[in-house]
């Protein structure tokens, strides 16, 4: 069987993307962990022939479903919080994928989703 | 001015050099890394295809004082990066799988954190021998969009006295490789730029590093 001759600049670049995508997998879970956690939730309520909204951050804390009430006052900078921890998220997704597809590749034992130490 | 016709960047990027663009980052500052290679490529001949993920650009330090002339931060965050801190408090953004950061140069040879660059509003790693790269530079016009980038002579020289001082091998040798793809480009300014770091005296050049160079060239 032919075996293809190994580049080693090609394989350095990888083991180099590699690391540095573990790196930045570790940074941006760190930061992730730093933002609230859950959804937010608005319940409606009419009173008096008004509606009113109140809104809620849904979590699950400790196996229970924990609703936190969100003064008014809070609410925007909640949402940019959520807003950015989803950013964070889904450029996470990204770069487990890429630490995924490098591992398979450079033959290295799969580590891809847990945190880096 | 240079144009540039063939050179494409993912859209992360594009979109990141357009804005950098528009707030006249690259008045003075300039990309630098494995992402000026394609710029090279097409100006010059010089065929080198392998890129990291993370784009490199060296900034240009103005008096301390000077006042913020654009929030690169927030610039950046609205186009949809996400910044994070790096190793000893260097800040970094990301996104598409694409790793931004800013270098600027450091003068002496007392290692110092990262450095706070009011002018832009990041931090931004202090590493030697960037004046190299900062103090000759040229610009090109890609989709209506001006980016400064080094002179590849200053390219070449500055990867030269890098390499030696690598912690990594395979960061050296990207370096030497680096330089290989240039040396078919033919730099008709590297005395200039040689005479330039000999001058400086900045613990950077050596006798050994002139012989490597005169051996490419």
């Amino acid at each position: 069987m032919k075996v293809a001759e190994k580049d080693n600049a090609v394989r350095d670049l990888l083991e180099e993307e590699y690391r540095r995508s573990r790196d930045v997998l570790a940074a941006l879970s760190e930061k992730a962990a730093r933002y609230p956690k859950g959804s937010l939730n608005v319940r409606k309520k009419a009173y008096k022939g008004k509606e009113y909204a109140y809104h809620y951050l849904v979590a699950r804390e400790q196996g229970r479903v924990v609703n936190r009430h969100i003064p008014k006052a809070e609410l925007p900078d909640l949402r940019r919080q959520l807003e950015q921890r989803d950013k964070c998220r889904k450029e996470i997704q990204a770069y487990r994928k890429r630490i995924a597809y490098l591992e398979k590749l450079l033959q290295l034992p799969r580590r891809g989703g847990e945190p880096y130490e | 001015m240079n144009v540039l016709r063939t050179v494409h960047f993912p859209p992360p990027i594009s979109g990141l050099l357009r804005s950098l663009s528009e707030v006249g980052f690259f008045d003075r500052s300039l990309l630098i890394g494995s992402w000026v290679m394609p710029l090279y490529q097409e100006l010059y001949g010089a065929r080198y295809l392998l890129r990291t993920l993370d784009v490199d650009f060296a900034v240009h330090l103005a008096h301390p004082q000077k006042q913020m002339r654009a929030d690169l931060e927030r610039l950046i965050t609205d186009l949809g990066f996400i910044d994070f801190m790096g190793a000893e408090g260097l800040q970094k953004f990301t996104a598409g799988g694409y790793e931004v950061e800013f270098i600027a140069h450091r003068p002496g040879g007392r290692e110092i954190a990262a450095l706070a660059i009011r002018e832009w509003n990041i931090n931004a790693l202090p590493l030697p021998f960037i004046s190299i790269l900062i103090d000759f530079s040229e610009t090109a016009v890609l989709d209506d969009v001006i980016i400064r980038f080094p002179i590849p002579e200053a390219f070449f020289v500055h990867k030269l006295i890098v390499a030696p001082r690598r912690l990594t091998v395979e960061k050296r040798e990207k370096d030497l490789e680096q330089c290989t793809a240039l040396k078919y480009n033919g730099p008709q300014n590297l005395d200039k730029v040689i005479c330039y770091t000999w001058e400086r005296k900045r613990g950077g050049p050596s006798g050994e590093f002139e012989e490597a160079a005169s051996a490419i060239v």
